[in-house]
């Protein structure tokens, strides 16, 4: 058993982590004021290439392994979790399954560009009434010639209203449930595709959050997205694990950038004639913080571990997800705690890790539907 | 050309130092950069590169085993190779040391140009560069915000001195110390992160590089670290109360002359 990093492992997050205090960390605090899409920061940030992140080196990418992936998102997380949200959908969910199934021509069209930064991803899961619960989609793909038409609306799809492609989940055959479940690419100005409202949200602000329109969109076959019909539930499953993880990492990452200002404050505001952090009660509040976060982050770690390995990882995941943004809330309300009055203000930076942490919540699976996952399988059928 | 590119790896700004019981060593948490400065000085061989053809950049340090991370940064940003010089169980404390090995390796591995920041932001000595420079008995400018190609023989650097700046012409080989304002160092790119994560990076024994036994021998040092301190701590920041700010620079200016006594 061996928890160290590699020197390569460690040299890669010691890089990340010295890009997003340069590039990221001093935009944070204007992207969440403005909640406008940082296009200069976005343009300047993938320059760099790491929208590749995931992808083999033949094809642009970095090849990262998934440890090295999970530090890339708890860092630019910790920098700003509304830009990391957009760049991260570029990286992971916006692109799998172009990189999986899609022909050449829609890689050369959509993936490399999306993998330099040109063109900005999503992926589409969410309805006004569903989320978790995917055998509820009522956006429907019916054959229709040489392809398929699409009717629906998706909503809370990050990057949606500003996308110029995405993955969309639709049912073929409400009939069968989740068996009937399948991905389609649709690209921007195809007709019918639109984006419609755009959510004013508490949090991750900077990501543009919306709804996306499908109405009579008519795509060729080339766009479905699968090897057969009624395996798109199968696919999300393959990539489920490490969507979970990363929403993990992001939590530790939030969580990281709270408790460093909460520590800086700590050492430097004084309270009756010393640092509070000579008192034992804010002593204490960072021993609990640093224990919980380092217990999500080996769980993280040994996640992404699993994964790397191909190894049956779907509850570490869960639990993971779930166990690091809970550890995220504490900390970053022990942070407004540590900073006092001061953490009420706009113009401080606790309110914002303590509005950010809140979304995690959501995505990735609510906790409540992540408990009943893990209970039911930790249990069986009884 | 060959640029030689020296280094060394700092504590972090904000990385925790603790003076350890002996009052003579320092525990430090594990949080280190490149220099400050030897950042400019990698950031300008790189941008030589562009500028002259066939030029290959070489950065080295004398440090330990985790120095090597810093060599790797500068492999990102843009250096063709990197070479750390092994100091474990050797003297550290003595500049002049570290300079004659550093002398020695640049001997070994030849040079057309050699470029190191003004200063480490750790100790501040701010004397390898120059030190270097004299045990080569090559010409330096210390501290350059400009430098500038001739031709192959020959560069213009500017440096500020005393109410201006001066520009010089320098004869090849030269040893140069980077300023800040010379450049913006780059962010690195990925393609720059991978190459420096797959690069092998050579260790050498500095006792290979040809110096004499007693020059880089444990007890070489002319230099003992007696004590370390930690700064007194400031007093508190005074707020002037004041209705106008006539007021308050009314006031301020009292206390300068009164209890300052600066005016």
């Amino acid at each position: 058993m061996d928890f160290t990093l590699t020197e390569q492992q460690e040299f890669f997050k010691k890089v990340i982590g010295d890009t997003v205090d340069r590039m990221v960390v001093p935009k944070a605090q204007e992207i969440d004021e403005k909640d406008e899409f940082p296009w200069e920061l976005w343009r300047e940030f993938t320059a760099l290439g790491y929208l590749g992140l995931r992808y083999p080196e033949e094809i642009g990418g970095m090849n990262a392994d998934k440890i090295m992936c999970m530090t890339f998102y708890e860092e630019i997380a910790r920098g700003s979790v509304g830009f990391a949200q957009s760049v991260i959908m570029n990286i992971l969910m916006g692109t799998y399954f172009l990189y999986r199934f899609g022909s050449d021509s829609i890689k050369e069209r959509c993936l490399y560009p999306a993998m330099r930064g040109e063109k900005i991803a999503t992926m589409c899961f969410t309805e006004d009434q569903s989320g978790s619960d995917l055998g509820a989609t009522r956006t429907t793909a019916v054959k229709d010639g040489n392809g398929w038409r699409i009717n629906g609306t998706k909503m809370w799809i990050t990057n949606g209203p500003i996308c110029d492609f995405c993955t969309v989940l639709a049912t073929t055959d409400p009939s069968k449930g989740l068996k009937g479940l399948n991905f389609f690419l649709v690209e921007k100005g195809t007709p019918g595709f639109s984006s419609g409202q755009v959510l004013n949200k508490l949090g991750c602000r900077g990501t543009v959050t919306g709804e996306l329109v499908f109405d009579n969109v008519w795509i060729p076959d080339e766009n479905f997205l699968g090897d057969e019909l009624g395996k798109g539930v199968m696919y999300v499953g393959d990539i489920l694990d490490e969507v979970r993880l990363m929403t993990g990492a992001m939590a530790l990452g939030i969580a990281k950038g709270a408790y460093n200002e909460a520590l800086e404050f700590a050492k430097k505001r004084v309270a009756f004639g010393k640092p509070i952090g000579n008192y034992q009660l804010i002593r204490e509040k960072f021993a609990d913080m640093d224990t919980l976060m380092n217990a999500a982050r080996l769980m993280i770690y040994y996640g992404a571990w699993m994964v790397e390995e191909g190894m049956d990882s779907r509850l570490i995941a869960a639990e993971a997800k779930m166990f690091a943004t809970e550890v995220c809330l504490k900390v970053v309300d022990e942070g407004t705690r540590i900073y006092g009055a001061n953490a009420f203000a706009y113009e401080y930076t606790p309110q914002r890790y303590f509005r950010d942490a809140r979304f995690l919540l959501y995505g990735g699976g609510t906790h409540e539907v992540l408990k009943d996952f893990i209970g039911r399988n930790i249990i069986g059928k009884l | 050309m060959n640029i030689l590119v020296f280094i060394k790896q700092v504590a972090d700004p904000e990385a925790r130092i603790l003076i350890k019981s002996d009052n003579k060593s320092l525990e430090i948490e594990n949080k280190f950069n490149l220099n400050f400065f030897d950042e400019f000085a990698v950031e300008e061989a790189i941008r030589l590169k562009g500028k002259i053809k066939e030029t290959k950049i070489t950065v080295c340090t004398y440090g330990g085993k985790k120095a090597i991370e810093a060599l790797r940064t500068a492999i990102a940003m843009g250096a063709d190779q990197a070479y750390l010089i092994d100091n474990t169980d050797l003297d550290t404390e003595d500049p002049l040391i570290t300079a004659k090995i550093l002398a020695g390796f640049a001997k070994k591995e030849g040079f057309d140009l050699i470029l190191c920041g003004r200063q480490a932001i750790d100790d501040e000595n701010g004397n390898i560069g120059v030190m270097v420079a004299e045990f080569l008995k090559i010409p330096h400018v210390s501290a350059i915000t400009k430098l500038d190609v001739v031709d192959e023989k020959k560069m213009l650097v500017e440096n500020d001195i005393e109410g201006g700046r001066e520009t010089k012409e320098v004869m090849l080989p030269a040893l140069f110390t980077t300023q800040k304002g010379i450049n913006e160092p780059r962010v690195p790119l990925i393609t720059g992160v991978m190459k420096a994560m797959k690069a092998n990076i050579p260790v050498i024994d500095p006792t290979t590089l040809g110096l004499a036994k007693e020059v880089i021998d444990k007890n070489a040092s002319k230099i003992r670290i007696i004590s370390y301190e930690t700064p007194k701590g400031r007093p508190p920041v005074r707020v002037i109360e004041g209705e106008t700010p006539e007021e308050k620079v009314k006031k301020l200016i009292q206390l300068l002359r009164e209890e300052a006594k600066v005016l």
